[in-house]
């Protein structure tokens, strides 16, 4: 599920994006999901509806290769070792592939509680008959 | 919330700008079977303004399964018709066409694949906008295709087997002319949505379906400035013609072969008797006789409580024993076929009898009276069909993509009445010299063989 974000405002303010993006890029390496060789959507809890879908759509090579990094993740947490630092995810590769295909999903679920909430009024000319 | 302003702008327009039909329903009719037909910025159209306060639309598009490159396409793209858009979701497509009342449906023949609104008559330019959208900016995306599309077409192909007589009527068509015409209208077996389907082969096909020069826009009901008006708006964004390498597969003109087929079913029996036949009166080898000569043969009754008039209604080997012989036109070729279905051991006799009272009306034995009910049955047919708008508008559609020609109900009548007693038995006698086309499918212990029916295959 998407959280509230403060990205598109820091994103929308060149000055302030070029400010913050150090810092972000330092605190993402320190939150230790990169050493296990995961990527950030990996992390999304997966248990509701929205996100079963999602990773329903995912083409099936995304789907693989998420299995495998979540699988040698668990791997790792549980012989309690870090990846050998040239496998670590790297900075490029810590892309969104998930998050996309939830909003997706979340706009269509919004359009049909939209089109539900409708009050419909009758045209001018049909009221007639 | 969404507010009026969101709707779409053709739907606006509907509201604002249409004049009111000024004529009631009592009122009587100006309009008559003839098509208009005219063209928009190489969108090709046809319409009739027929009186009544609702508008039948159709997009005709020359893309049935005789047309299809790859198996299957056509049912993909019929099932993905009024689907996600660049503009609008497929939820919105279909709630929008309900507060307006109207009804959306997609369904292909062996020639044409025709995408179909019918609403109120003030309603038009939205729905020319909804065809030009859907022809246009549909988007294939794979998850729609998984989640949606493929179970139909699964659920089609299972309907089909389970289905004797549709299976009977294909099997003919694929002995009668092979490839094209002879296609199956629904995947007979898994082959096409597993090896052939995926969202990226069907978006491909949609390029050429929807090419200018493939498709055309036919109405009832509307009136033939607003039409034109419209088409010329809202089709811009369709391609002016086919830009994709390829095209259409089978386009050549459909040769005859004929054989026999005999399948295994547990569902039911039936058989088809084909021959070679007449084909649409857009088209060049247009037969009429063959329209009298099915409707002499005939089977099922026009009246109720009785076996009707028909030769083989008359001659079909119990109440129950289900027959009708049909002239099956398409744009260059035909087939009339005779269909029985029922138990097994009626049919086989009834298979026997058909072949004889066709030998008969050959060799001549046949009373006047007769082909002058048939003449006069076959032309109600004909004109009922005009009155049917789902009938005029594929058979009108098809006539514009194929050769530029509506077709006019009409002028078909006319034709109908110029058939001789002559021309009818000489029409017959062709049939009976010519290979058949037999398929047996049920219990084929009991079918019998062509050879067995004295057919030639």
């Amino acid at each position: 599920m998407s959280a509230p974000s403060f990205a598109p405002f820091i994103r929308s303010r060149p000055w302030l994006l070029k400010w913050m993006e150090p810092i972000a890029e330092w605190y993402c390496q320190k939150a230790g999901y990169r050493q296990l060789g995961l990527r950030c959507d990996d992390l999304i809890p997966e248990e509701n509806d929205i996100v079963q879908l999602a990773l329903k759509r995912l083409p099936p090579k995304e789907a693989y290769d998420r299995v495998f990094r979540l699988r040698r993740a668990f791997q790792c947490s549980v012989t309690h070792h870090l990846l050998p630092k040239e496998e670590w995810t790297k900075p490029d590769e810590d892309r969104p592939y998930l998050t996309n295909i939830i909003e997706e999903i979340e706009a269509e679920y919004k359009e049909r509680e939209d089109l539900e909430a409708m009050i419909i009024t009758k045209r001018k000319e049909n009221a007639k008959h | 919330m969404l507010a009026r302003s969101n709707l779409c702008r053709g739907a606006q327009r509907a509201i604002r700008a249409q004049s009111q039909q000024t004529r009631g329903l009592a009122a009587p009719a100006s309009g008559s079977f003839q098509y208009q037909s005219g063209e928009a910025k190489g969108v090709k159209f046809a319409s009739r303004d027929l009186p009544g306060p609702t508008t039948s639309l159709a997009l005709v598009s020359k893309a049935g399964t005789r047309y299809q490159p790859l198996p299957g396409l056509t049912e993909g793209l019929e099932k993905f018709a009024f689907r996600h858009t660049e503009r609008r979701s497929t939820l919105r497509i279909t709630r929008e066409a309900e507060l307006l009342g109207a009804e959306l449906n997609a369904y292909h023949t062996r020639e044409n694949l025709v995408l179909e609104a019918k609403f109120l008559r003030d309603d038009l330019p939205y729905f020319v906008e909804l065809l030009g959208e859907v022809a246009a900016s549909t988007k294939f995306q794979s998850h729609v295709y998984n989640e949606e599309v493929l179970p139909l077409i699964h659920a089609a192909h299972k309907r089909y087997l389970a289905n004797p007589t549709a299976m009977a009527v294909n099997s003919a068509h694929a002995l009668a002319f092979h490839r094209g015409l002879g296609t199956p209208t629904s995947p007979s077996s898994t082959t096409p949505y597993t090896k052939y389907l995926v969202p990226e082969t069907i978006e491909y096909f949609s390029k050429i379906a929807f090419a200018k020069p493939n498709f055309a826009i036919v109405a009832n009901g509307a009136k033939h400035e607003d039409l034109s008006n419209w088409v010329n708006q809202f089709f811009d964004q369709v391609p002016a013609s086919v830009t994709v390498e390829g095209g259409l597969a089978c386009t050549e003109q459909s040769k005859y072969y004929g054989g026999e087929e005999r399948i295994a079913h547990d569902g039911g029996n039936a058989m088809v008797l084909a021959f070679p036949g007449s084909s649409s009166f857009t088209g060049k080898f247009y037969k009429p006789e063959l329209a009298v000569l099915a409707s002499l043969l005939g089977g099922n009754s026009h009246i109720k409580w009785s076996r009707g008039f028909s030769l083989l209604g008359k001659a079909k080997a119990s109440d129950e024993t289900f027959v009708q012989t049909t002239s099956a036109i398409y744009s260059d070729a035909g087939l009339l076929y005779t269909l029985i279905k029922g138990s097994a051991k009626n049919v086989a006799a009834t298979a026997h009898t058909s072949v004889g009272v066709i030998q008969k009306v050959a060799a001549g034995e046949i009373s006047k009276e007769d082909i002058q009910k048939a003449k006069a049955a076959a032309k109600f047919k004909e004109l009922e069909n005009g009155q049917d708008p789902r009938a005029g508008l594929v058979l009108s559609g098809n006539g514009l993509v194929t050769g530029d020609k509506a077709y006019q109900i009409d002028e078909v009548a006319k034709a109908i009445d110029g058939v001789t007693e002559q021309s009818v038995k000489a029409a017959a006698k062709t049939l009976l010299e010519s290979k058949a086309s037999v398929s047996a499918i049920g219990d084929l212990f009991v079918l019998p063989y062509a050879d067995e029916l004295g057919l030639k295959v």
